[in-house]
């Protein structure tokens, strides 16, 4: 019996993860039918069983929220994807072994860049992520995190940058001219997991001094 | 380097970073080897709930395993250079922080180094469950599980 090639049917099955939403993706192969469906099981690494991800059976799309399945961050986790033909033919991947706390990118935070007329306040909000206390409060990045800080920059013009940065989240860049437009770039970065996000950008304009009109 | 406190063994100059680096840079290439997805060496009841003052015992007791056992034999097998950089960046960095573990040898100590010995005995009774290169390729690809759980202690 010469095995099928059924490899078409199914490719780069893999986690997505950003602020540990956790999202399983997968591909069907260039010439794959359009009648295929697919069905999600995932466990954790040194479990013998698989468990079927409810919601995620017998289905045409492409992708998988297992947030929840995989959301314990001393652990470490499997997924794997069965994609069944109309015609017979099915084909079973599985992920990598998958650590959020690794494997997470971190989205550009949440700020409030608030003009004054000499002065433009940052103030960065915390992130909730979807990680569970043993209580049951959601936990922020910080407190996943405990050496995330922050590195805030103005850009004054073509050649002179400001810089500010650390772990508290109320910051103002002072000493600058009235009613001028500047640039305000913001990051998360987590040095230990080697982490940082993309820039959260803010275009703000001093006010116009108007204490001589 | 950082510095990280064992309970009373206190460690300075882990280059953490750099540990996770060369384990970053060989993970896919070693873990995508272990497909006995059933088991996991490093699991919970080995590394759950370690008081600091155990935790002396039992790192010095999982890294001489590293060094003495796994290690050991994997360097000839590791033909990939990518590996054998990353090999040598651990290797180097676990001998030297075994070696400044230097945990009490007090009588009155005994009662938490026999827990941290119950706990390597675990590991260890998972590793030789399996075929020999198997095991040592499981270890090399749980590093990240030691990485992570050393961290805690980082001060």
């Amino acid at each position: 019996h010469i095995a099928e090639d059924t490899s078409d049917l199914l490719q780069h099955v893999k986690f997505q993860s950003s602020n540990f939403e956790n999202i399983l993706t997968w591909d069907s192969g260039p010439d794959s039918a359009s009648d295929v469906v697919y069905s999600v099981e995932y466990k954790r690494y040194g479990e013998r069983e698989w468990l079927a991800k409810e919601g995620c059976q017998r289905i045409t799309w492409k992708s998988c929220n297992l947030t929840t399945e995989t959301g314990n961050l001393t652990e470490l986790y499997y997924a794997r994807v069965t994609a069944l033909s109309a015609g017979g033919q099915s084909a079973t991947k599985m992920t990598d072994r998958f650590s959020s706390l690794q494997h997470t990118t971190i989205k550009p935070p949440d700020v409030t860049c608030i003009p004054k007329v000499r002065s433009i306040q940052m103030i960065v909000h915390p992130t909730s992520t979807p990680v569970r206390a043993g209580d049951g409060h959601r936990l922020t990045l910080e407190d996943v995190f405990p050496d995330l800080f922050y590195r805030l920059e103005l850009q004054v013009n073509h050649t002179y940058q400001m810089h500010l940065g650390g772990k508290q989240r109320d910051y103002e860049f002072i000493g600058l001219t009235p009613d001028t437009e500047f640039l305000g770039t913001i990051m998360i970065f987590v040095p230990t997991w080697s982490k940082e996000s993309a820039p959260y950008v803010c275009r703000v304009k001093t006010l116009p001094d108007r204490t001589w009109t | 380097g950082q510095e990280f406190q064992f309970g009373p063994c206190r460690v300075e100059g882990v280059a953490l970073q750099e540990l996770w680096e060369a384990f970053r840079a060989m993970k896919d290439i070693v873990q995508a080897k272990d497909n006995i997805t059933s088991v996991r060496l490093l699991r919970k009841e080995v590394l759950q709930n370690v008081s600091d003052t155990e935790s002396c015992y039992l790192l010095r007791a999982l890294l001489k395993f590293y060094l003495n056992t796994v290690f050991k034999n994997y360097l000839d097998k590791a033909a990939d250079s990518r590996i054998r950089k990353s090999f040598s960046t651990l290797a180097n960095n676990f001998f030297v922080i075994a070696s400044k573990l230097q945990p009490s040898q007090e009588k009155e100590m005994f009662s938490i180094s026999e827990s941290a010995r119950r706990r390597f005995l675990l590991f260890q009774r998972a590793f030789k469950q399996l075929d020999i290169q198997a095991a040592q390729t499981k270890a090399f690809g749980e590093v990240d599980i030691l990485l992570t759980w050393m961290e805690r202690f980082y001060q």
